[in-house]
């Protein structure tokens, strides 16, 4: 009787299975979230490697946009001017005649012009021969703008130190006085002429330096300082009503020698004039080489992130065998076998994306301080849907990759097979097993592990091949700068200040594929150590002493990471010709040798770790525990 | 029934023939079922023509209401009986009666009388197994052997049962 | 092999603990043993007895928490895991119920490793690996994986592995405890041939049918040896008595 009853209550909750979505979810979350809290370090990993590259592409994207605000800021403290105009001048002597001058002034009183200041007369805006200057240290060509002691309508650069322009005493350009290590009440001299720096100043007319070497002077001194091969020019600033970047093109065009008015001839007298979005562009132009290797950096983590998630969850499957023919034989579907999988990356994949996302974000101050040469801070960077779309997007994609293969692999498992635990039966390679007895007891040991694991042997490799190519390119970069520039100094020439910036966001990049690549090894280190248990445990039993046994463990990493790295010294090489901006040379190869065998050793070293305490138990004690 | 048994039990003290088969009863379970009264008292007579018991003279007794006991040729029957180690075809009635009624008589310790027995098995197993090697395989003499082998293996498990448990009866709770 | 001592293994006052306070497991409970050469002695006893225990002990695989013990001549309790793995290499066999062979390597590699190990080269160890394995009658099977063998044939790869570098003694543990009736008689033949050779033997079973055919058979219970039975040295006389047995007579 009862039975009777029974079976029809089962047939009525047939009916409502279809409809039990809300079940196989719970079920769903249970499983993923005991599996995460038993493999706390694997599902940490697996956020690290994921939210480093995450954070790298969201700190390039931060980066777009954030400049504008101290360019403007300075703008407006400066009053800064919407257009420059320069003189015309002759081609062959470079002198601006009166009818070039009349030209600029004529400007000051064109359509569309609210505000001007000057002509002022400038030397050494020619071209590369400028005004020479003296200091303590330091022999160079500067720019010297001559103004008035007043405040100018236009462009009244701000002092940060110090006074305004005196006769006899002269404000150099911040950006340039840093670089150039130039202090108040020094004493320098201008074509042999002593004078005293009074002060510092900002301004949004020109880019500071390398763009130009800035100084400002009195009109008189300006003069006195032009020579026959660096004859006197005139500069104006021009502020418009309609200062929008459309509008000013459109001045620039109508009024500048710069494209042709359609049809019409090209003036000789006409000046030349540059826009505010130029300038404010080539002050943006340290942001586009950090932004650059941010992206370059980004793919770089990107790989390797792959490469150790792969590695983790190709791991994971190893283990978990047992527990996918648990929900076969209790009947879970392979849909839902291969889901218990994604699930849980999924929800990591998340959480790494939302790490990656406030990590860039918050690190972009940082990076993003302005130069020297401007004002104000960068404000808070802008986190548009265009970057969480992508960050979510990178995140899952990673992810998904990593994991497809191995869910496809364990719904299409035979549930007796999974039950009865028979992971992947490690495979035999003749000819490694015919070369590896030939081998002393630790590289034999070592080959044969790497036999039984090849696809974890590939992913180490491609790993540490990820990490030495982004090093070596790094090196190829650090090498290429001090050879420019270190000759560039001894010839009395300044450091470009955007350099040191750029090479630490580039050593930071370098740090984080460094450290992500060493996770790895060590992680496909212990999930070695833990597969080859047994048969160390049997090799220690026949005879092997433990050292033998840990030598062993770690050869099986320092044998895929010496291909790996030998292959990344050419790919870094290939990496600094196509992303490095236009430098060239070669790094000594002291310093390649030293990367590639630095590498190996490190992965020894590191490897060496999980070998020691996954041997610290007795043998006998190894034994009981089962393996294949 | 085995006449051995029947003088063991009476080595604790004299008794009637149903206080006898009440006692095998407790002891045997549902072996003892085939076991009826009038064996009983076929056995007795037999054990007292044989001068190994006697029978206490009540005068106005009837014959269900006799009570026997040991005479001291019984008395020695039953001591030769406890350190003896025949192992007659496969009777574990009879052990383990010998087993109970040692303890219930204080007439040795059951775990010894076990050892005892147990290392006589594993000779005997030693012994057929050395026969069956030198037997040709699938032979009839190899066949038999297993047989007796297989037999001894089970013996000796469910003597070592017995040690287990007569070793939990003797240590004091 | 001639300047080896008569007794083999001696162990005095043996002892091993697990875990420590409340947790505290004794599994060896002081126990003294004397095994001479050519002797094959039996250690039977219920799971969680001690037996496989004291014979991790003797063969270096785990260390006592007290009491002596030589084999072959040497002290072992003090040895430093080294020297361990050398006195392991160059004087014990094991035979194991699990069998664990290396699931990636044919029998006459598996057959060969400890000869590998101890310094062989692999011309040496392969010939030695092949004697080996006609001796256990698989010189046929030499180029299988140990999934291609049955049980009873991969507990013979494994035999022939432990004696690979010609120990002084082996030792195994259940060697027919995974292996059908069957199986186990072959495994028991060679054990026999084994012994008749000279070979000492310590085995660890709960077949009594393995059990007799050592010399000596000693009963385990709670880390303490409860019982000793010496089961050669007698005469054939127990045949006659099945006779009667079978009541034939």
């Amino acid at each position: 009787m009862t039975d009777q009853r029974t079976k029809s209550v089962m047939s009525q909750q047939r009916g409502t299975r279809r409809h039990g979505v809300r079940g196989r979810a719970l079920l769903l979350r249970r499983l993923a979230a005991s599996d995460l809290r038993h493999h706390v370090a694997q599902a940490v990993l697996f956020v690290v490697a994921i939210a480093a590259a995450i954070s790298v592409l969201s700190l390039a994207f931060a980066l777009n946009g954030v400049n504008s605000n101290p360019y403007q800021q300075t703008m407006a403290a400066t009053n800064g001017p919407d257009v420059v105009a320069q003189s015309a001048n002759d081609p062959y002597t470079g002198v601006t005649s009166p009818a070039d001058l009349a030209a600029l002034v004529a400007l000051n009183h064109a359509k569309g012009v609210v505000a001007h200041s000057g002509p002022y007369p400038i030397v050494g805006d020619n071209g590369p021969v400028g005004a020479e200057m003296r200091s303590t240290d330091l022999d160079t060509s500067v720019q010297v703008e001559g103004r008035e002691p007043g405040v100018a309508a236009v462009d009244q650069p701000k002092v940060t130190a110090g006074t305004w322009i005196r006769p006899g005493g002269v404000v150099i350009e911040r950006s340039f006085a840093e670089t150039a290590n130039l202090h108040l009440d020094q004493t320098i001299t201008l074509n042999g002429h002593p004078f005293r720096v009074v002060g510092f100043a900002v301004t949004s007319a020109f880019h500071g330096f390398p763009g130009t070497s800035l100084i400002w002077a009195t009109e008189a001194t300006a003069r006195s300082l032009a020579t026959k091969a660096d004859p006197l020019s005139y500069v104006s600033n021009l502020k418009l009503s309609d200062a929008s970047p459309r509008a000013v093109n459109a001045f620039v065009n109508a009024f500048g020698n710069g494209l042709q008015p359609k049809g019409g001839p090209v003036d000789a007298t006409t000046p030349f004039l540059n826009p505010w979005t130029a300038v404010a562009y080539d002050d943006s132009g340290f942001l586009r080489i950090d932004q650059a290797f941010l992206f370059t950096g980004t793919v770089l983590l990107g790989l390797l992130a792959l490469a150790s998630v792969a590695v983790l969850v190709g791991s994971r499957l190893a283990e978990g065998t047992r527990r996918v023919g648990l929900l076969k034989s209790v009947g879970g579907t392979p849909g839902l076998v291969a889901a218990t999988f994604l699930v849980e990356n999924l929800f990591l994949a998340l959480v790494a994306a939302a790490v990656g996302l406030l990590a860039g974000w918050g690190a972009a101050p940082l990076v993003s301080k302005p130069e020297a040469d401007l004002v104000g801070a960068p404000g808070a960077p802008p986190l548009t849907l265009a970057m969480v779309t992508v960050a979510l997007a990178v995140a899952l994609l990673v992810s998904l990759a990593s994991t497809l293969v191995p869910a496809i692999r364990a719904a299409r498992m035979s549930t007796v097979g999974a039950l009865a635990d028979a992971p992947r039966l490690p495979r035999r390679r003749e000819s490694l097993m015919r070369l590896s007895r030939k081998l002393p007891v630790p590289a034999l040991f070592g080959l044969r592990l790497v036999a039984r694991r090849p696809r974890r042997a590939v992913l180490s490799a491609a790993s540490i091949a990820v990490a030495v190519m982004g090093l070596v390119a790094a090196l190829a970069i650090h090498a290429a700068v001090d050879k420019k520039f270190s000759h560039f100094a001894s010839s009395g020439g300044l450091v470009n200040p955007e350099v040191p910036r750029a090479e630490q966001v580039l050593t930071a990049i370098t740090i984080s594929l460094v450290i992500l690549a060493a996770l790895t090894a060590i992680f496909a280190a212990w999930a070695t150590v833990l597969d080859a248990r047994r048969a160390s445990a049997v090799s220690l039993a026949l005879g092997a002493t433990p050292q033998q046994v840990r030598a062993g463990l770690a050869m099986a990493q320092v044998i895929p990471a010496v291909p790996g790295a030998i292959l990344g010294l050419p790919l870094g090489l290939g990496l600094f010709e196509v992303a490095g901006h236009h430098l060239s040379g070669f790094p000594p190869v002291l310093w390649l040798v030293v990367a590639v065998l630095g590498t190996v050793l490190v992965v020894a070293a590191l490897t060496s770790v999980p070998a020691w305490i996954g041997m610290r138990r007795p043998v006998a004690e190894m034994l009981q525990t089962e393996g294949a | 029934m085995q006449q051995e048994v029947v003088l063991a039990m009476l080595a604790k003290e004299p008794s009637h023939g149903y206080e006898l088969r009440a006692r095998l009863a407790r002891a045997l379970g549902p072996v003892a079922e085939g076991i009826n009264e009038a064996q009983m008292y076929v056995t007795l007579s037999r054990l007292e023509k044989g001068g190994f018991v006697a029978r206490l003279e009540a005068p106005t007794q009837r014959s269900d209401r006799k009570v026997y006991c040991l005479t001291p040729a019984g008395q020695e029957r039953v001591t030769q009986w406890m350190s003896d180690v025949s192992w007659p075809r496969p009777d574990l009635a009879e052990f383990h009666m010998k087993l109970i009624a040692a303890a219930q008589g204080a007439l040795a310790d059951p775990i010894s009388i076990i050892d005892a027995q147990r290392r006589d098995l594993l000779r005997r197993l030693r012994e057929v197994g050395r026969a069956v090697m030198e037997e040709e395989k699938d032979s009839d003499a190899a066949l038999l052997l297993e047989g007796i082998v297989l037999r001894l293996q089970a013996d000796l498990r469910w003597l070592q049962a017995c040690e287990m448990t007569w070793t939990k009866r003797s240590t004091p709770k | 092999m001639n300047d080896t001592p008569t007794v083999l293994v001696h162990a005095k006052g043996l002892r091993k603990d697990y875990g420590s306070g409340e947790g505290l497991v004794r599994a060896l409970d002081s126990v003294d043993l004397d095994v001479s050469r050519g002797e094959a002695v039996t250690v039977m006893g219920p799971s969680g007895c001690g037996k496989s225990t004291l014979l991790h002990l003797i063969g270096g695989l785990d260390r006592p928490s007290a009491g002596e013990l030589s084999v072959a001549g040497q002290r072992v309790d003090g040895l430093s895991e080294r020297a361990l793995a050398y006195f392991r290499r160059d004087e014990i066999g094991f035979v194991f119920q699990a069998f664990h062979l290396m699931d990636e390597l044919t029998a006459q590699e598996n057959v060969e490793l400890p000869a590998l190990l101890a310094g062989y080269s692999p011309n040496e160890a392969r010939t030695r690996a092949t004697e080996l394995l006609e001796e256990v009658e698989l010189a046929d099977r030499a180029r299988h994986l140990p999934s291609m063998l049955s049980g009873g044939q991969r507990q013979r790869v494994a035999i022939a592995r432990a004696l690979v570098n010609d120990p002084a003694i082996v030792l195994a543990d259940e060697p027919t405890g995974n292996l059908d009736s069957a199986a186990a008689f072959q495994v028991l033949g060679l054990l026999e041939s084994l012994r008749a050779k000279g070979l000492t033997l310590v085995i660890v079973t709960h077949d009594e049918r393995i059990a007799t055919t050592a010399d000596r058979l000693i009963s385990m219970r709670d880390g303490a040896f409860v019982d000793e039975t010496q089961l050669t040295g007698g005469s054939r006389g127990h045949l006659g008595t099945f006779a009667e047995w079978e009541q034939l007579s």
